[in-house]
């Protein structure tokens, strides 16, 4: 019944298509900002929203920081961490050299022979103690977690051996290919040998924006003073409270360090996320009023259309056209404007994509946002053309004989 | 058969009332070439409309081929109008942005019609009015008369029983409207009702029958003898005898 009015409708918008094609432009653009954002959106959403592999909402992170002469880093943070520890409520304690997903952190690169030739394999480290797996929250699915008696010493020229280590199993692979990494031997960029005595599945490490962000490796020494980063791990539901606890008593029991920091650990994970989130939310923001302006061009359009052809209306309800038939007459035409506009911007779209994707090398558009934002764009403009509509079925009859 | 029975229309604005119709009673029977005179804003133009279904009324009864009109859906009113009205108008209200071809077209389209079905009678509806040469033409292409001979021509087209026109020659120089005229009468004869309201005394002549509104009423009403009833007769200073 649609497609019996199309053409009329047609060669008549044709006839009059200046501010048609301008809206049409209008949805063209629309299409191609909101196809390509939308899928930059949805690759930032995705990017914050990936497994870390760590407890990260039940984490806070304390920072101490000695300052006197006689302050005795080894006794303050044995003392912290048996206090910590004991308290109710607390799962784990750990002293680490970072903060994972804050955007500070280390690395360095392990090789397959002592010579230490050749590229080497990236490694994001953290200092933890035998409490490390369990404060981070990671889940150890091979070998075993370090014993208290291998933890080293603080290292401040960071030199010496370290014997044993537990990687994350993309560092395994990376090491070792997909042989068991278990019992495995890797060579420091010294050319000491480090055994692998622990896998475990996921850590993301702490550069966010890194493609090696879960190449990481926990190593059994004791972070180096007179700064202490302590990563408690509470039971879920406490942290908050657990956190106020340590604050206090972390503050007063030993003065002669400060306490600086006292921060859940989502903290740091926000903060690393902060440009993306503001790109997504910026673009949202963009799009989003592009969608209005659009869907307000479009009213503008329908509105001027009825406006000008007042006595048109009067005079097909004069010789017979239904209410609805006014309504569909309008309707069709927004439409056939939003699917001219929706067609040129499709290839907009897809031209706007490829450029993307060949400057930033991201994956190419994906066909399925082209099609939803159709969709959409269709929908804007039946929407938005619709109380133009309405109310050119409301033109009276009588219009056609008393116009002059 | 038109039949109008004490129709009273009122138009309210914030100021006034003006009573466009009063206690108007007419009968068109079939077959009819009527002209309608009287003084401007004496209600020819809301009579012609209350008959064309254009408009409604306030009081009274008003039946179209046997159909009562009252009560009647805005839907059924525009398909009455489809099929039963043609209407002429003194500015053509052809649609500028169709050709001559599609603006024939417009009411067969609302009725559903078949697109054979339509060509066909688009194409006699053009050659009887001597402008099938001119089907892709658009309306500002074709003179004054040329315009109101494609709008008779898209008012027959659906091959009405009536035939509404307001001064159709009210825009028109006097070649043009004898023109016009000539094409009217030639539709009445074939057999179409025709009511033309015109303030032309020359034209209304030509017409079998004379209404004279005057003051919202027919001045000089009698019903027809075939439909005998206790009517009552305006007086023919009407002119506000009754309320
Ligand atoms: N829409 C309207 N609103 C208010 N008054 C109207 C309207 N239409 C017509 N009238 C009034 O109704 C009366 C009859 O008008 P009309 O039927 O157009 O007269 P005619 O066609 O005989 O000149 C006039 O006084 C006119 O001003
Ligand atoms: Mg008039």
């Amino acid at each position: 019944m649609i497609s019996h009015d199309i053409r009329p409708i047609l060669s008549a918008l044709l006839r009059n298509r200046t501010g048609a094609v301008l809206v049409a432009l209008q949805v063209a653009i629309a299409l191609a900002v909101l196809v390509n954002a939308v899928y930059v959106v949805k690759q930032r959403v995705d990017k914050i929203g990936r497994p870390t592999g760590v407890d990260v909402e039940n984490i806070f992170v304390a920072i101490s920081a000695g300052f006197a002469t006689d302050y005795n880093h080894a006794a303050t943070t044995r003392a912290d961490l048996a206090w910590l520890r004991r308290l109710p409520g607390v799962r784990a304690a750990t002293l680490s050299s970072n903060i994972p997903l804050s955007g500070g952190g280390s690395a360095t690169t392990l090789f397959q022979t002592p010579e230490v030739k050749g590229e080497g394999t990236f490694m994001n480290y953290f200092d933890v103690d035998e409490s490390g797996v369990d404060a981070l929250g990671v889940r150890l699915v091979a070998g075993r977690n370090f014993r208290a008696d291998e933890i080293l010493p603080e290292d401040p020229t960071g030199s010496k051996p370290v014997p044993n280590i537990i990687v994350t199993k993309p560092l395994a692979k990376a090491l070792f290919g997909t042989e068991d990494a278990v019992g495995k031997v890797t060579y420091d960029a010294l050319g000491h040998p480090v055994s692998v005595i622990g896998v475990i599945e996921h850590m993301q490490g702490s550069w966010v924006d890194s493609d090696k962000l879960d190449h990481v490796g926990l190593l059994p020494r004791r972070a180096v003073g007179p700064n202490a980063t302590y990563l408690v791990r509470a039971v879920p539901g406490q942290r908050d409270a657990i956190l106020k606890l340590a604050e206090e008593h972390l503050s007063t029991s030993d003065l002669r360090r400060v306490l600086r920091i006292v921060r859940p650990l989502d903290y740091y994970r926000d903060r690393s996320y902060q440009a993306d989130r503001n790109i997504a939310i910026f673009l949202v923001t963009v799009t989003a009023l592009l969608g209005c302006v659009t869907a307000l061009g479009i009213f503008a359009l329908a509105t001027f259309n009825v406006n000008v052809r007042t006595r048109q209306i009067g005079t097909r309800r004069a010789v017979g056209a239904r209410k609805a038939d006014i309504v569909r007459y309008f309707m069709v035409e927004n439409w056939l404007v939003t699917t001219a506009g929706v067609v040129l911007g499709a290839a907009l779209a897809l031209g706007v994509g490829y450029a993307l994707s060949r400057a930033y090398e991201l994956p190419r558009l994906d066909l399925y946002y082209l099609i939803g934002g159709v969709l959409v764009l269709w929908a804007i403009g039946q929407v938005a053309a619709w109380q133009p509509s309405k109310r050119a079925a409301k033109v009276s009859p009588s219009v056609a004989t008393r116009t002059v | 058969m038109l039949v109008m029975r004490h129709i009273s229309k009122v138009f309210r604005t914030d100021l006034i009332e003006t009573h466009a119709l009063r206690d108007f009673s007419l009968e068109v029977a079939e077959g009819d070439f009527v002209a309608v005179t009287g003084p401007s804003g004496s209600g020819k133009t809301t009579f012609l409309n209350v008959a064309g279904l254009l408009e409604g009324f306030d009081t009274g009864s008003y039946s179209l081929d046997g159909v009562d009109t009252s009560g009647l859906s805005d839907d059924a009113r525009s398909r009455l109008r489809n099929e039963k009205i043609g209407f002429i108008f003194q500015s053509f209200n052809l649609i500028p942005d169709l050709d001559i071809f599609d603006n024939v077209d417009v009411p067969l389209r609302y009725r559903r019609m078949k697109t054979a079905e339509r060509r066909e009678r688009i194409t006699s509806a053009l050659d009887l009015v001597g402008l099938a040469s001119r089907a892709h033409h658009l309306p500002s292409q074709l003179s004054g008369g040329q315009q109101q001979r494609v709008a008779i021509a898209r008012a027959i087209a659906g091959d009405p029983k009536f035939l509404l026109a307001d001064e159709p020659t009210g825009n028109l120089d006097s070649l043009m409207a004898r023109q016009v005229m000539d094409l009217l009468e030639q539709i009445n004869e074939m057999g179409t009702t025709i009511v033309l309201v015109t303030h032309d005394p020359e034209l209304a002549r030509r017409a079998q029958r004379n209404v004279q509104i005057i003051d919202g009423q027919v001045s000089d009403y009698r019903p027809y003898e075939s439909h005998v009833r206790p009517v009552r007769e305006a007086a023919p200073q009407a002119a506000g005898a009754t309320t």
